[in-house]
């Protein structure tokens, strides 16, 4: 595999500050990320990677530096950025009275997204979710609620995947179909964000690892650094 | 030392730790609240209670043998019939009663259904329509008995307050507890058929007056009217016991309620809703998308129903005459945008994060929500006009251009106000359960007070028109005054455009 260009960058952060009130969730990341490759956000609660997460699916402002996905600013060009990206949010990311189809079609139509039903009964197919497409999803668990919010991330095949938690309180059908969407996107050229706790699933699912801590990257390295005994202490090493 | 309660523990030391629990609730959601907002909230409404339970005694004819004020004593027995009637329709549409905390934080607590029945019983005064009819029986009785006897007179008829909720409490109980057996449903339905139809029965077969003469609060206004007498002593003392009877009694039906899984709510999550075809917009899927949020949910669909159906029955009774009814859109709209719209975002809840990750202008996002709310709030004021007016005959022209110009402009009001303090003052709700309010009870007395005392205000005005010698006065007011309202919707939509803005309401309701 070539090593990635500029040309390739399909997410460019420099000096992201986001600011709620008083609090500074994200004190001055600096990210990048290229078409093809899978990069895992590391680091404990608190050290502002669904805050970088939402910034880069176009949900929260940032308050300073700049941000830029699929070459748009998404300080200016907020709409074209969501145009791009594929996000997973944290928490829920459901809306509680629509079912699984409901979801997947609001999308579609919010994206222009031209036959799009067979993409749509295939992935809920590999997330185990077809006997569920037509039920709302307040009756969901939350390992069901996870699975769907990958597949809607992953509908329209988007240049920026954005996975925050996609692991969480997931079965291993489950894990494995989300790996899949992961290897499939890079295959096909997107670029990928994973933010988790679960560092072994997020060495297997990427190529590199950010760390964050106190909102501010303390380290990037290859997955491999991570991996075993050693890439445990050195990510304990990373987070005091 | 275990902590957890304990199955051999006595009813008295269960029912002292479910109190004890919701001393501790209380305060839990008040350290949530502002306190300084709270503590206003509280001294004007207790200001206001001392102000009517005691001013009307001390003007001119209060209590009088004869009279204005005689005329008060003689319908206050029907009055406090009326406010048990209302506390009972109020405690059944929500369920059993509003939560002191809502249910799924609450399930990692050891709360017990007792508390969960205390808890409702406090929060039942925090209620617009409980509060109008408490302060309506407080001013009628100061201005009937007159200062001599007012200090007792008052105490009869706190104990009645107390009494009729904790009665209101028990019935709902009952009511959610069959609701949730096999066929319960469908029980609950037939047996508000019954009670309707009897209604009806006694209007049309002019049995209605004999019967609100017949019920047995009569005595309770004889026993209050003369001062410390004997007879006032037994029933101050009967009403006491009544209220702690009947509030014990209602933790039995609020167990038996919690025991059983709410049907209601288990048939909307369990069942299947087949695909439709594509919307034509976006506006049209984001449409789709908020009215089957508001309407597959147990709280809306059952509230709206009381809402739209309960005054115009009353209408109905009332031989209400077309020159009044434009009193009712406003109190009907105003109840409607209290079941979700003053929180309009909470509808998405924890999904509202994804919705704003989807690629659409914020002010298609914004049209919808406020098309939606207008829809349902519309939609129910106009059927309350419409039943209301099946006795009423043919309204003449003014009439009917009032009553029109009334459903457009309440609705915009009310659509205007409740997005600005959607934005304003957004909260993480789930609207799930029956019992679920968009807001804190502080704030819906807040809501409920500024919405009624407008929409009823644009009432009032309104009514003064269907005298109008031409229909287009009131069209013409009705056109100043949507462009008004329309004016501080589109000061509220271009609020929600602001980015900064949308985070601070969407990271709120998603994630808090």
């Amino acid at each position: 595999m070539l090593p990635p260009t500029d040309a390739d960058v399909l997410v460019d952060v420099r000096g992201l500050h986001v600011r709620f009130g008083e609090i500074e969730a994200v004190a001055g990341v600096d990210l990048t990320g290229h078409a093809g490759q899978s990069t895992a956000l590391l680091g404990r609660n608190g050290a502002g990677k669904s805050t970088t997460m939402r910034v880069l699916a176009g949900v929260v402002p940032p308050s300073a530096g700049t941000v830029v996905v699929d070459g748009h600013d998404v300080a200016h060009h907020p709409l074209r950025v969501k145009q791009s990206v594929g996000y997973c949010p944290d928490v829920g990311g459901l809306v509680p009275r629509a079912t699984p189809w409901e979801h997947l079609q609001l999308s579609a139509r919010l994206r222009r997204l031209p036959a799009w039903e067979d993409r749509a009964r295939d992935l809920l197919e590999r997330f185990e979710l077809g006997d569920v497409a037509h039920r709302v999803t307040a009756g969901f668990s939350h390992g069901m609620g996870r699975r769907l919010s990958v597949v809607l991330a992953a509908l329209h095949d988007p240049a920026v995947l954005l996975l925050d938690e996609p692991f969480d309180g997931v079965d291993p059908i489950g894990v494995e179909a989300t790996l899949a969407v992961i290897s499939d996107a890079r295959a096909r050229g997107a670029c990928v964000l994973v933010s988790t706790h679960l560092r072994e699933l997020a060495v297997e699912a990427c190529s590199t690892v950010s760390v964050l801590r106190g909102g501010s990257r303390v380290a990037t390295l290859a997955a491999s650094e991570m991996l075993g005994e050693d890439g445990a202490r050195a990510y304990r090493g990373l987070l005091d | 030392m275990p902590t957890a309660a304990s199955s051999t523990d006595g009813p008295v030391a269960a029912a002292r730790r479910a109190v004890v629990d919701v001393v501790h609730l209380v305060r839990f959601r008040a350290a949530h609240g502002r306190r300084r907002l709270l503590a206003g909230a509280g001294a004007t409404v207790l200001a206001l209670t001392t102000a009517v339970a005691v001013v009307p005694a001390f003007l001119p004819g209060a209590g009088g043998v004869d009279g204005r004020a005689r005329e008060l004593l003689i319908v206050l027995p029907t009055a406090l019939a009326g406010f048990v009637l209302l506390a009972v329709v109020s405690a059944a549409a929500s369920g059993g009663g509003r939560e002191l905390l809502a249910r799924d934080p609450a399930a990692v607590f050891p709360v017990s259904p007792t508390t969960d029945h205390l808890g409702a019983l406090l929060l039942a005064p925090l209620n617009i329509a409980w509060l109008l009819q408490a302060w309506l029986l407080l001013g009628v009785t100061a201005y009937g008995v007159g200062a001599g006897a007012l200090a007792p007179a008052q105490v009869v008829v706190l104990l009645w307050l107390a009494a009729g909720t904790a009665f209101a409490q028990v019935l709902a109980w009952s009511l959610e507890g069959v609701r949730r057996l096999p066929h319960g449903m469908a029980a609950v339905r037939v047996l508000n058929l019954v009670v309707l139809g009897v209604a009806l029965w006694l209007q049309v077969s002019d049995r209605l007056t004999d019967v609100l003469d017949a019920v047995p609060t009569r005595g309770v206004v004889v026993s209050l009217a003369f001062g410390v007498t004997p007879r006032w002593a037994v029933t101050t003392a009967a009403l006491l016991v009544v209220v702690v009877v009947l509030v014990a009694l209602g933790a039995v039906p609020a167990h038996l309620a919690a025991r059983r899984t709410p049907r209601d709510e288990l048939k909307v999550e369990s069942g299947r809703y087949p695909a439709r075809s594509m919307p034509r917009s976006p506006l049209g899927a984001m449409v789709r998308t908020d009215r089957a949020s508001v309407w597959r949910a147990v709280p809306m669909r059952r509230g709206v129903i009381v809402l739209a159906l309960g005054p115009a029955l009353v209408a109905l009774l009332g031989d209400l005459q077309w020159d009044t009814m434009t009193i009712l859109p406003g109190l009907v709209a105003s109840g409607g945008a209290l079941l979700y719209g003053v929180n309009a975002w909470c509808l998405d809840s924890r999904g509202t994060l994804w919705r704003e990750s989807l690629p659409v202008p914020p002010g298609t996002v914004f049209d919808a929500r406020a098309y939606v709310l207008a829809e349902f709030l519309l939609s129910a004021s106009v059927l309350t006009v419409v039943v209301a007016g099946l006795r009423a005959g043919v309204p003449s022209a003014a009439e009917l251009s009032a009553l029109c110009s009334t459903l457009v402009v309440v609705t915009v009001q009310v659509v205007g106000a409740s997005m600005r303090w959607s934005s304003a003052r957004p909260y993480a709700v789930d609207l799930r359960s029956s019992r679920a309010t968009p807001a804190p009870p502080a704030m819906m007395v807040a809501y409920s007070s500024r919405l009624a005392l407008s929409t009823t205000l644009t009432g009032v005005l309104f009514s003064l028109l269907t005298r109008a010698p031409s229909p287009w006065v009131s069209l013409s007011l009705a056109v100043a005054m949507v462009a008004w309202s329309t004016a501080r919707l589109l000061r509220a939509r271009e609020a929600w455009v602001d980015p900064v803005e949308r985070a601070r309401v969407v990271t709120t309701v998603a994630v808090s």
